[in-house]
C-alpha cells in the first residue's frame, strides 16, 4: 500500500519553473530517493506534500489523506527535515527542542537524548551563533524526536560534515528497518544509492524516470581516471580495447559500463602510478541513463 | 489556541510592553498632576484676553474642555495614547506572522499536528493581549492618579468610556496591521502595508485638526471614529464610530485568519 502519493500535480511558476505533471508513490516502508538538480522542483513537491502549497492540478496525499485539507492531521506521525531550516534565533537548542516538544503536545522528549548523542550535539548554545552543520543536526533531531512513522527529507545532509553525513545516512537506514516509510530528495547520486530502493528523477519540473537503485546502478557507467608512469604507458594504454580519453600526457580517462574485470586486467599490465573515481554529478547519470538523448 | 506558542510569544511580547507602559506612565502622570486650579483660572484668563491667539494655537479650552477629563482628552487622547500603542502594533503585528514566513521559521510552527488556524488565533491572541493590556494600563494608572491627585475630579464612568474607545481604535489598527502580516509573503511588505495605512491615517487626523481648511481630511482616516471629547462631553451618539470600531477590528481578524489559512507559503 501506498503511504505517499502524488497524482499528477502541476504547479506552474512561469519560464518552465515549477512541477509538471508529476506521479509518483512511496510504499509502506519504503526508502524512495527522490534526485534532481537544483532548482528541478523537489521543494515544490515537497512543499506540496506538507501543506504549505495547494496544488493547482492533481492530488497529493499521505496515509489516504489529503495534503492540504487534512495537514495537520497528517504531521501528527510526520517528520520533515528541510534542506535549509530557519529557527526561532533568540532562543537557545535546548530550549527549541523543549518548545517543539510542547508545541507538538508530545509526552516527555521523545527520542530527544538518543539522537543527540548520535549526532553529538549539544543544544545548549545559542541557536543564532551555532554553525551550519549544528543547526542541521537540530533541525534532524527536532523533526524526528516525536518518532514519526513516515519521514520526509529534503536534502537532509546539506551542511553536514562527512563524517556526520554517513552518520546521518545510518540512521536513516536505521529508520527504515524499523519500518519507517521515507522521501529522500538530494541531487547526488552517492547519497540515496545507499539508502534508497528506488528513485525517482525530476528534471525542469517533470519526472523522468522512476527506477529501482539496481536498474539505475546497471545502466551507470563509471568513470575512472588513471595516472601512468610515463606518456608512453598512457599512449599504449589508450590502444586497449576500452572506451579511453587522454587527459593529460600521464593521465587517461575510462569509462566502464559492466567491463571493470577487463579493466583490471589491463591495468596490470601498465605501470600505474594513480586511479581516481570522481564522483558523477547527476546531469552525467542522467545523460548515461538516457544514451545522450536529453537536451 | 496552542499554548505554547502563546507562551513563548508573550515572552517575546514583554519587554516591548514594559517600555511602552513606562512611556505612557510618564505622560498620564505628568498630565493628570499637571491639572491644577491655578492652571485653569490662568486658561480661563487667557481666554478672556486673548482668545484669537489661544483659537490659533487651539488651545481656546471652553467650560467643558477645561474639566479634568476634557483636559486629559486634548493632552492624551490626541497624540500620545494614539501613537505609542499603534507602534506597538505595528511591531508585533508584523513579528507575530510575517516575519516567520520571510525567514521560513513558519515551517517548523506548521510542520507539527497544529492546524494553521490555530497558529494564527494563537498569534492574534498574543497580539490583542498586548494592545489590551496597554489600554487596560493606561486605564488603571489613570483613576488611581486622579484619586491621589484630584479625587473631586474623577469621572470614572465617562473614563472608562473614553479608554474603551480608545480600545476600540487600537484593536482596529492592530487589525490592520495583523491582516497584511498574513497575507504578504516578504516582512518588508507587510509592513509597508502594516505601519503604512495606520501611519497614513494619523497623520491626516493630525492635519484635519489643524485647521479648518484642512479639516474636510477627517473623513478620509479612521481616527474620525473615536471621538474622545465627544465621549468626554457625554454627546449622545459618541459611542457610534466605536462600536465601527469594534466591528471593524473584528472583521479585519476574522479575516487575516481566513486568508493565513488559506494561503500557499513557500516556506
Amino acid at each position: 500500500m501506498s503511504v505517499v502519493s502524488i497524482q499528477n500535480l502541476t504547479r506552474d511558476y512561469g519560464g518552465h519553473r515549477g512541477v509538471f505533471d508529476v506521479s509518483f508513490a512511496v510504499d509502506e516502508g519504503e526508502a524512495f530517493g527522490f534526485l534532481g538538480p537544483n532548482g528541478a522542483g523537489k521543494t515544490t513537491t515537497i512543499r506540496h506534500l506538507m501543506g504549505f502549497l495547494k496544488p493547482r492540478a492533481g492530488v497529493c496525499q499521505i496515509g489516504g489523506m489529503d495534503c492540504w485539507a487534512q495537514r495537520a492531521q497528517i504531521q501528527r506521525t510526520l517528520g520533515y527535515v528541510p534542506g535549509e531550516i530557519a529557527f526561532f534565533d533568540d532562543m537557545t537548542g535546548t530550549e527549541y527542542l523543549r518548545f517543539i516538544a510542547r508545541y507538538r503536545g508530545m509526552q516527555g522528549t521523545g527520542r530527544q537524548r538518543e539522537l543527540l548523542e548520535r549526532f553529538d550535539l549539544n543544544p545548549a548554545g545559542r541557536i543564532k551563533k551555532m554553525s551550519k552543520g549544528m543547526k542541521q543536526k537540530l533541525g534532524i533531531v527536532a523533526a524526528l524526536m516525536h518518532d514519526p512513522s513516515i519521514l520526509i527529507l529534503d536534502e537532509p545532509t546539506s551542511g553536514l560534515d562527512p563524517l556526520m553525513q554517513s552518520r546521518f545516512i545510518e540512521l536513516v537506514m536505521h529508520e527504515k528497518e524499523r519500518g519507517k516509510t521515507i522521501l529522500m530528495s538530494s541531487h547526488m547520486f552517492e547519497e540515496v544509492e545507499r539508502t534508497c530502493h528506488r528513485v525517482g528523477i525530476i528534471r525542469q519540473g517533470k519526472l523522468v524516470a522512476v527506477d529501482s537503485v539496481d536498474a539505475l546502478k546497471a545502466k551507470q557507467q563509471k568513470k575512472y581516471i588513471i595516472t601512468f608512469e610515463n606518456s608512453k604507458a598512457a599512449e599504449a594504454f589508450c590502444k586497449e580495447d576500452l572506451h579511453t580519453e587522454m587527459l593529460t600526457h600521464h593521465r587517461v580517462a575510462v569509462t566502464v559500463g559492466d567491463t571493470i574485470r577487463d579493466l583490471i586486467a589491463a591495468l596490470n599490465r601498465y605501470p600505474v602510478q594513480n586511479l581516481t573515481a570522481p564522483n558523477q554529478s547527476l546531469e552525467e547519470i542522467f545523460l548515461q541513463y538516457y544514451g545522450g538523448e536529453a537536451e | 489556541m496552542n499554548a505554547t506558542l502563546y507562551k513563548r510569544e508573550m515572552k517575546s511580547s514583554w519587554k516591548l510592553l514594559v517600555i511602552f507602559a513606562a512611556i505612557l506612565a510618564l505622560y498620564v502622570v505628568m498630565i493628570i498632576v499637571m491639572y491644577s486650579p491655578e492652571m485653569l483660572t490662568m486658561f480661563r484668563q487667557f481666554n478672556e484676553t486673548m482668545p484669537q491667539m489661544m483659537a490659533a494655537f487651539s488651545m481656546d479650552f471652553t467650560e467643558e474642555s477645561l474639566t479634568l477629563l476634557g483636559y486629559m482628552v486634548s493632552g492624551l487622547y490626541g497624540y500620545i495614547l494614539l501613537l505609542f500603542p499603534m507602534i506597538f502594533a505595528i511591531i508585533r503585528g508584523n513579528g507575530l506572522v510575517a516575519r516567520y514566513v520571510d525567514r521560513g521559521s513558519m515551517a517548523s510552527l506548521l510542520a507539527a499536528p497544529v492546524k494553521r488556524r490555530t497558529v494564527a488565533i494563537t498569534q492574534m491572541m498574543v497580539l490583542i493581549t498586548g494592545i489590551v493590556a496597554l489600554v487596560v494600563f493606561t486605564t488603571a494608572l489613570e483613576i488611581v492618579t486622579i484619586a491621589a491627585y484630584a479625587p473631586k475630579q474623577a469621572e470614572t464612568g465617562r473614563l472608562l468610556l473614553v479608554n474603551l474607545g480608545l480600545l476600540g481604535l487600537q484593536l482596529f489598527i492592530g487589525g490592520v496591521c495583523f491582516l497584511s502580516s498574513c497575507v504578504f509573503n516578504e516582512s518588508r511588505t507587510s509592513l509597508a502595508f502594516g505601519a503604512g495605512i495606520p501611519g497614513v491615517m494619523f497623520v491626516l487626523q493630525l492635519l484635519a485638526q489643524a485647521g479648518d481648511k484642512t479639516e474636510s481630511l477627517k473623513y478620509a482616516t479612521f481616527f474620525t471614529l473615536f471621538r474622545p471629547e465627544a465621549i468626554a462631553a457625554g454627546t449622545s451618539g459618541a459611542m457610534g464610530g466605536v462600536m465601527v470600531l469594534f466591528i471593524g477590528a473584528a472583521l479585519l481578524y476574522a479575516g487575516a485568519v481566513v486568508a493565513f489559512s488559506r494561503r500557499d507559503l513557500a516556506v
